[in-house]
């Protein structure tokens, strides 16, 4: 079953495309979740993905009355969207210092309310599914453009302030003696961050793409032994997750996002339940040798 | 670094905690801020570092008000309890001393200081590992790492036993004979036998009395 699967996978082109699409999402997602973790923003990404869906919902009413050319790019509005709702996010967590988590309720709230507005403006409610689960499986070239430029775009924020990114995420107090500019940190990371939800949002899915950043970070964080183990550790689960989600995918016809979400899940489970009886028979063994 | 505090009065809402408070640090003292838990040691620290916003002329560093002071690589800060720090992802001492170096700090320099706070062993230990006491000198170590001119250390000695406390606070005044400006915030007793130069006790009542100690060549009290 798996090599047909795997057959299907190099000879097919909806598959490649979905394998390399997955591939580097894969790195993408954990890439990220792992600061956003780090810095307690675990549903930010949820919250961005809801406000960039008001974007493809205001694109689909607008190519409803007539500018067709919306319908086809809905993404572009989408970025814009996101960005905006990630400055919002930003204005409000400045405005509610010690209530940060209010402007994720702030801002998720009007992105569904918008979305829901305009899909209904638009007469589009049934296609509101796709955006909220995404499809892998059903990704075009030009997206696999688009997630590659915003897969080199990140790499290279990574190289150039990787440090800095982690020193601010882990101690935002700090950062200001080391002589960065938190504020602005903040404001560039957040429309970093905006910018990838958004393109993540086709193949992944409003309702799936925060887990996709963080699940494989929460496994990844059991076993990691150092910052740069446990990304890298996130980085193989998801990919692992990727890869057998497509699988399930294929050979169950059941929807690609969920599948990949389920094995992210199942890795989870599997590696705190190891944890769990690797500790029990260490505090075990240490008892009996006192 | 010359630290000048010029009548400072600051208030949470309509509770005024520090008033009129008015000193001057040269480069080198060795500052003790004592104080009940409330008195107002910490709001003073927050102010120094503007985390609290102070009005301006209120605070000035080598005659740069504190509004509009932008160089805080000047300063070292350990903060109390090591709040504020997310210790429970894992980092070790190692990788967080690297990324809390600017790009003029060798390994080489980072290794010098985890070996003079004796702590080079444990520098590929994960942070969530580590005790009290190894965290407390993992984090003076990375406030010392940019060679600040000014050290801040709020209750440090909080959450350690004793016998780290006292090689705490020789350490202190090691780095203090090096020239750095040591603040070193505490409301616990027993510390009079330290060499600080000076003494600010903070009431509680937004009262406070700043003194200069006058010490011996031997490095005990007057």
């Amino acid at each position: 079953m798996f090599l047909s699967f795997l057959t299907d996978l190099f000879q097919q082109d909806f598959m490649l495309r979905a394998l390399a699409a997955g591939f580097m999402l894969g790195i993408l997602a954990p890439l990220l979740g792992s600061i956003v973790v780090v810095r307690r923003l675990s549903f930010i990404a949820d919250t961005l993905g809801h406000f960039s869906l008001v974007g493809i919902s205001v694109s689909l009413f607008l190519s409803s009355i007539g500018f067709s050319y919306f319908f086809e790019k809905p993404l572009y509005l989408g970025i814009i969207f996101s960005v905006i709702g990630g400055l919002l996010i930003e204005f409000f967590r400045r405005s509610y210092k010690n209530y940060k988590e209010i402007s994720m309720v702030i801002v998720i709230s009007l992105g569904a309310a918008l979305s829901a507005i305009f899909f209904a403006l638009a007469s589009k409610t049934g296609s509101l599914y796709e955006y909220l689960f995404g499809s892998i499986l059903t990704v075009t070239n030009y997206y696999i453009y688009l997630i590659f430029i915003t897969l080199v775009i990140v790499s290279i924020l990574f190289i150039l302030y990787g440090k800095k990114i982690v020193a601010v995420s882990f101690d935002e107090m700090n950062a200001k003696f080391l002589g960065i500019n938190v504020g602005l940190f903040q404001l560039v990371f957040i429309i970093m961050l905006s910018i990838v939800v958004s393109v993540l949002l086709e193949a992944a899915g409003v309702l799936l793409i925060s887990s996709m950043m963080v699940i494989p970070v929460a496994a990844g964080m059991r076993i990691g032994w150092s910052y740069k183990s446990t990304v890298i550790i996130s980085v193989i689960f998801s990919e692992l997750s990727v890869l057998v989600g497509l699988w399930f995918a294929y050979s169950f016809t059941i929807p690609s996002g969920a599948a990949i979400v389920s094995v992210n899940i199942i890795i989870l489970l599997i590696v705190a339940l190891t944890k769990r009886i690797i500790n029990t028979r260490r505090i075990k063994n240490l008892s009996k040798n006192q | 670094m010359q630290i000048y505090i010029n009548n400072l009065t600051f208030a949470y809402g309509i509770k005024t905690v520090i008033k009129n408070l008015s000193l001057t640090l040269n480069q080198g003292d060795y500052l003790v801020i004592k104080g009940k838990n409330g008195s107002g040691k910490s709001t003073l620290v927050k102010c120094l570092l503007g985390i609290n916003e102070v009005k301006p002329a209120s605070i000035f560093y080598d005659e740069n008000d504190i509004t509009t002071f932008k160089n805080w690589t000047k300063f070292g800060y350990v903060s109390q309890s090591f709040d504020g720090f997310n210790y429970e992802f894992p980092i070790t001492v190692s990788e967080l001393l690297s990324v809390s170096s600017s790009k003029n700090v060798s390994a080489q320099d980072r290794l010098k200081l985890l070996d003079q706070m004796k702590i080079f062993n444990i520098q590929n230990q994960n942070i969530n590992s580590l005790s009290g006491g190894q965290l407390q000198r993992v984090f003076i170590v990375r406030a010392m790492l940019n060679k600040p001119e000014v050290l801040i250390l709020d209750e440090p000695t909080a959450s350690i036993d004793k016998q780290n406390k006292t090689f705490f606070y020789e350490t202190i005044e090691e780095l203090n004979k090096q020239g750095i400006t040591i603040i070193l915030i505490t409301h616990s007793d027993g510390i009079e036998h330290l060499n600080y130069t000076h003494e600010l006790n903070m009431y509680g009542d937004s009262t406070n009395e700043f003194s200069t100690r006058k010490l011996s060549t031997e490095g005990g009290d007057e």
